[in-house]
């Protein structure tokens, strides 16, 4: 670290700042303007101010909107952490057993979920779940007979349950990177010394790699579950947020950042929405900063 | 019991891993299979594994008659003038943020995190508003300045975190040599840094290629389209075969797919790529 002259400082800074300010910070200092404002189709260019309204029909009542989809979206974190997590613990401790073979090849082909792009993923298994020429029901056709089918996205529960499978094969592989990662860096002599100890499978594993693992564990499930949080493409690209059972009410799969998108661009709520944008986004800064502190996600940045 | 967990625990991993790998790549290979399939055979109540009749009609069609080696182009366009731009616009700013010391520096990397924390769907309203009022709406560079108020940031924490890892003594003793801060910078900073600076500009690009909301939201035109609008496009008719989707996509994900594949033993840590892959 070292001081250098004012001057010099500003120049080293100034595209990285003012490229942030403007395309960053402003939008974003904006978003808070438009939030007080009326702004949507029908007042897009002569909106007015309505100070907080959209902030209050926001959180007016328990069954309002943003209430049921932030719950929505808390529940699908809550079940998918888990899922990605276990199987990509499952898949990291296949991966790192010592009597398997050929790891690379094994190794490289549970990756390839993670290097399909998102869109690609999320069209792919839209067409998996159609009711009729959908893979899955061709399948289950095969067991059930040629009239039957099972309502993948047409069922609220059904829709929901399937964005968690095709989120499930997106998202495991980042975990299983990780934990392998961090389970090659247990040293093989912890476990030895267990042996002679007389320690069985399970208590190395519950005594030896979990402690070990938490470290890397920890801020991979912050970040996992902030990106699941933010699901867009996986969601709105398979359902549209459907099905809806009520024009009133958000779709069975409206996600937290579906929901703003359908507002926004097909609704074109705007200031309503950007009220929306800043509480969720003042939730997800706590969340950040909460778990830097006991993390370190990103490490030493107070240094 | 020694028996057991001599062969039997291996059957069973491989077991595992053989069911695994169908779960990963069946997408996949259905995939291409859809891509060699003719017309709408697809479309079908009953499952087929493999087209009767592979044929390459499919990418014929899509590379004569829709516009999709345009589109791969404008991908191409939009998604190395983000890299491009993205670098040059934070290597300096990170590399400050790293060594310099300065007032306000805590305070900056504070508002760059709170900016990251902004997820880009929440900030794609506010660009969107503001493009609209410039007119930027529809073109190519709206786009490129959108991915900017993710690429920049991104680049920053990035750089920064790998220019932490640079030994100080390397650049503090050249400056005690007479060097200049830019000499240092140029002359051993970068240098040293060339892998992170390719990874950081090769996940860029990929973010960029990848990305489908903003895309479709600011660009209107069917000649200005990236591949994912385009591709989009293709998947909700059914009177249109979904074989030119799947062939598309292949097209567009096979080289970069390859791209991540052969670069993820040189992420730094997963968690790096999980931050922008989106």
């Amino acid at each position: 670290m070292y001081r250098v002259r004012a001057l010099t400082t500003i120049a080293y800074l100034s595209p990285m700042i003012v490229g942030v300010g403007l395309i960053s910070l402003y939008p974003i200092a904006y978003n808070v303007f438009i939030s007080v404002t009326n702004q949507n189709l029908f007042h897009f260019r002569r909106y007015s101010f309505v100070g907080l309204a959209n902030y209050q029909s926001l959180l007016k009542t328990l069954d309002a909107d943003f209430f049921i989809v932030l719950a929505r979206t808390f529940l699908f974190v809550a079940i998918c952490i888990p899922l990605f997590l276990g199987l990509g613990l499952l898949a990291a401790l296949a991966l790192n057993h010592p009597a398997i073979r050929f790891k690379a090849f094994w190794r490289v082909a549970l990756i390839v979920p993670w290097a399909v792009p998102s869109y690609i993923t999320a069209l792919v298994w839209k067409f998996f779940f159609n009711g009729e020429f959908g893979t899955f029901n061709q399948l289950y056709r095969l067991v059930a007979g040629p009239q039957a089918g099972l309502p993948w996205l047409t069922d609220p529960n059904w829709a929901f349950g399937s964005i968690v499978l095709a989120n499930l094969w997106m998202s495991y592989p980042f975990f299983m990177v990780v934990i392998l990662g961090a389970l090659q860096s247990i040293p093989s002599e912890l476990y030895e010394a267990a042996a002679i100890d007389g320690a069985a499978a399970w208590s190395k594993f519950r005594r030896i790699t979990v402690p070990l693992l938490r470290p890397a564990i920890l801020p991979a499930t912050v970040l996992s579950a902030i990106l699941t949080f933010n699901t867009l493409n996986t969601a709105f690209l398979i359902t549209a947020g459907g099905p809806f059972t009520s024009a009133a009410k958000p779709g069975a799969t409206e996600l937290v950042m579906v929901y703003a998108f359908r507002e926004a661009f097909q609704l074109f709520n705007f200031g309503y929405i950007a009220a929306f944008a800043v509480v969720i986004f003042a939730m997800l800064f706590a969340v950040t900063l909460g778990s830097l502190r006991f993390t370190g996600l990103v490490r030493e940045e107070a240094r | 019991m020694r028996v057991l967990s001599r062969y039997g625990v291996p059957a069973l991993i491989y077991v595992f891993l053989t069911a695994m790998v169908i779960f990963a790549l069946f997408p996949a290979f259905f995939v291409v299979q859809a891509a060699f399939r003719p017309g709408q055979s697809l479309y079908s109540l009953t499952l087929s594994l493999w087209p009767d009749h592979p044929t390459l009609d499919n990418f014929t069609y899509i590379w004569t008659k829709i516009p999709f080696p345009l589109w791969l182009r404008n991908s191409l366009g939009i998604s190395v003038g983000t890299m491009v731009a993205g670098l040059i616009g934070s290597a300096t700013g990170a590399y400050a943020l790293s060594r310099f010391r300065f007032a306000g520096k805590q305070m900056t990397l504070i508002l760059l995190l709170a900016i990251q924390a902004f997820p880009s769907v929440l900030a794609l309203i506010p660009i969107y508003l503001i493009l609209k009022t410039v007119g930027l709406v529809g073109s190519p560079f709206g786009l490129v300045l959108a991915y900017m108020s993710v690429a920049l940031v991104f680049c920053t924490w990035n750089l920064k975190g790998y220019f932490d890892t640079i030994p100080r003594e390397l650049d503090e003793a050249a400056l005690i040599d007479g060097c200049t801060v830019t000499q240092a910078f140029w002359r051993i900073i970068l240098p040293l840094s060339v892998p992170a600076l390719a990874v950081t500009a090769l996940l860029m690009f990929l973010t960029a290629w990848n990305e489908w909301v903003m895309a479709s939201v600011l660009l209107l035109d069917e000649n200005t389209y990236t591949v994912p609008v385009g591709l989009y496009g293709l998947q909700n008719d059914y009177r249109v075969p979904w074989g030119y989707f799947a062939a598309s996509s292949l097209i567009v994900s096979v080289p970069v797919m390859a791209l991540f594949l052969g670069l993820q033993r040189y992420f730094r840590s997963g968690l790096t790529v999980g931050g922008v892959k989106g």
